[in-house]
């Protein structure tokens, strides 16, 4: 710490140079070096890693053996679970985002007004997100449950057609969806904040205009949010991507090939060794399947970004 | 609970104040607004509350058919039974020690990354910046199989290592950022000011910018503590001991059925009910950061 004590007071320059020009190098690095490491250890190098174990044979015993393009080729043509886990991800990525957005977003609005208690609700909604995925998870497992649970009980007293959920090929997507969905106080309290930032003057200048409260909502509260909006479809749909806690603890894939994301699918072929070989380099070569289409969601969304969102040009 | 209610007395009083036909849509409205909040509050509070009737029933009370909302006789050695079951005390050592570790680690150097990024110049700066956003899209998933790889090679496997260490090497990408946006807001007069005085950086660090970015560093820690508390992908990669677990694999395996037998949902929901306290208490305790924090994540993302 020798080099931060050095006195900036002896060169009277401006106050910017004066705390610049070389003095803080050492310092900066210092505080900034564990970060630096970590970046290093943890993100670069298992980048490269991952690349080229996608690239070989390798079972985590004996050296990986290089194999080119193979684990890519039998995926897309051999692998008999491979496509079933692409349509399961996708159909998961389609029905949660869209939900989670307009509910997130429906929540935000209705908290955002004021009366009396809203803190409460607010309060409650982001509750689940809190708890730990593995306690809510189970919990809804047990809510689930077609004889004993609550869901079907709750239904039945409605006289509302009641289901298998996690049970039933056709419903136990959506069951997962409605289990992911009861986090989305996550979506909302973003959303919140992003509602709050809309400068109240354009709420008043549209109020004096005589604008309903559609209009106000179309043609300014959307504009403003627009950026936030764009943020939030980037986040969940990669978050959803790559949603491994609860097909894996409610449905551990099944029943069939229904809910066996491709995170899932990475895991089995990788991890989870019931009296199987582990696969690391072709789990490797999902794991990078699972990378691009994460990268061409995020390039596609932010090259489509500029049609619907709104950039305010005169601000930084 | 006070701090929910202290709000939104105003809108009590315009709706007070209106008269006429008006005053009949505007109850009407207010009815509809107060069902909503009861129906969303319902469906957030009601899946909890059952939990806690199925922690209190018996274990054939559990598979009545219908079942039961309210359980007709209380078991409370629910409670005590079924963290027995589990080894629920070691799991919440093992949680507590990985836990509070890696919140140390994690805040600390997060915020050693944020106060040279925001307050030192030093070349390669806004470089590091933006290798640190960039790398909060990144997917974890990249890093799964060569980081189980390398910390299998170097012995890790199968010990908290893995779970702790990255914490101590800057954590979560977010927090950098999040610290960074802090110490930006601080005027730079504070540490022109300490350091005439003679302070070196890790003074100024520890003495000048810690107390002044207390929000900060609770909302991180918060985060880090959940983070942590609730990671269960980790875990069930690197560590295969049960006896090393922490309580979120253990939990997850309590209702795993072995060899058929149905799992015992009861002792379950009311370890369950023990195993989410730590965060639920947190929670309540720091709601005020949460909304804060959260908020100027939300409000800084948009510039």
């Amino acid at each position: 710490m020798t080099a931060a004590r050095r006195p900036d007071t002896a060169r009277p320059k401006g106050r910017l140079q004066a705390r610049g020009a070389g003095s803080d190098t050492k310092a900066a690095y210092v505080f900034i070096g564990p970060a630096v490491i970590g970046f290093t250890v943890f993100v670069v190098y298992p980048l490269i890693r991952s690349f080229y174990l996608a690239l070989t044979k390798y079972n985590g015993l004996s050296d990986p053996i290089f194999v080119g393009f193979d684990n890519f080729r039998r995926l897309f043509t051999v692998d008999p679970a491979f496509w079933p886990a692409m349509r399961a991800t996708a159909y998961l990525v389609l029905l949660y985002v869209p939900l989670s957005l307009a509910i997130g977003l429906a929540l935000a609005v209705f908290c955002n007004q004021k009366f009396r208690g809203v803190r409460i609700v607010r309060t409650m909604a982001y509750l689940p997100v809190v708890l730990p995925a593995v306690a809510t998870i189970t919990l809804w497992k047990f809510i689930l449950n077609p004889q004993v649970g609550l869901m079907n009980t709750i239904l039945e007293k409605l006289h509302l057609p009641t289901s298998q959920w996690l049970a039933s090929p056709t419903m136990s997507m959506p069951s997962i969806v409605i289990v992911m969905l009861w986090g989305v106080g996550s979506t909302m309290i973003i959303f919140l904040a992003a509602l709050q930032a809309v400068p109240t003057e354009l709420y008043e200048a549209a109020k004096v205009d005589g604008a309903g409260p559609y209009s106000v909502f179309f043609r300014i509260t959307m504009p403003m949010i627009s950026p936030i909006m764009l943020l939030q479809v980037i986040l969940q749909t990669t978050a959803a991507l790559q949603t491994f806690n609860q097909p894996k603890i409610l449905t551990d894939g099944g029943p069939g090939f229904s809910t066996n994301v491709l995170m899932l699918s990475i895991y089995k072929n990788g991890f989870s060794n019931l009296g199987r070989i582990p696969q690391l380099g072709y789990a490797s070569a999902q794991v990078w399947v699972l990378f691009i289409v994460i990268i061409a969601v995020i390039a596609l969304t932010a090259k489509f970004s500029s049609l619907w969102t709104y950039s305010d040009n005169s601000a930084d | 609970m006070t701090t929910l209610l202290t709000e939104e007395r105003g809108s009590a009083e315009v709706a007070a104040r209106a008269v006429g036909t008006k005053d009949r849509t505007k109850s009407l409205r207010t009815a509809s607004w107060y069902a909503t909040a009861l129906f969303v509050c319902a469906v957030m509070v009601v899946p909890l509350l059952w939990m806690i009737t199925i922690g209190l029933k018996s274990r054939s009370a559990v598979f009545e058919v219908p079942p039961r909302l309210f359980p007709n006789e209380f078991h409370f050695e629910n409670f005590i039974k079924g963290p027995e079951a589990i080894r629920f005390p070691r799991l919440l050592l093992n949680s507590s020690i990985i836990t509070a570790l890696s919140v140390f680690g994690g805040v600390l150097t997060a915020m050693m990354a944020g106060y040279a990024l925001a307050r030192l110049r030093f070349p390669g700066r806004k470089i590091w910046f933006y290798l640190f956003v960039g790398s909060m899209l990144l997917p974890g998933v990249v890093g799964l199989i060569p980081l189980f790889q390398m910390y299998k090679s170097i012995g890790w496997y199968d010990t908290w290592l893995p779970l702790i260490v990255p914490a101590f090497f800057g954590g979560n990408p977010l927090f950098i950022f999040l610290a960074r946006q802090y110490f930006l807001a601080i005027p730079y007069s504070i540490d022109e000011a300490a350091k005439i005085d003679g302070a070196g950086h890790f003074r100024i660090f520890t003495q000048v910018m810690l107390p002044l970015t207390k929000p900060a560093w609770i909302t991180m820690s918060i985060l880090a503590f959940q983070a942590s508390w609730n990671d269960y992908l980790n875990p069930l990669v690197y560590l295969y001991s049960s006896e090393k677990w922490p309580l979120a694999v253990g939990m997850a395996s309590f209702i795993s059925p072995f060899a058929g037998q149905t799992p015992d949902w009861s002792y379950y929901m009311a370890t369950n009910l023990l195993y989410m306290l730590p965060p639920l208490i947190l929670f309540f305790a720091a709601q005020r950061y949460f909304i804060q924090g959260l908020g100027s994540l939300g409000s800084t993302t948009q510039k």
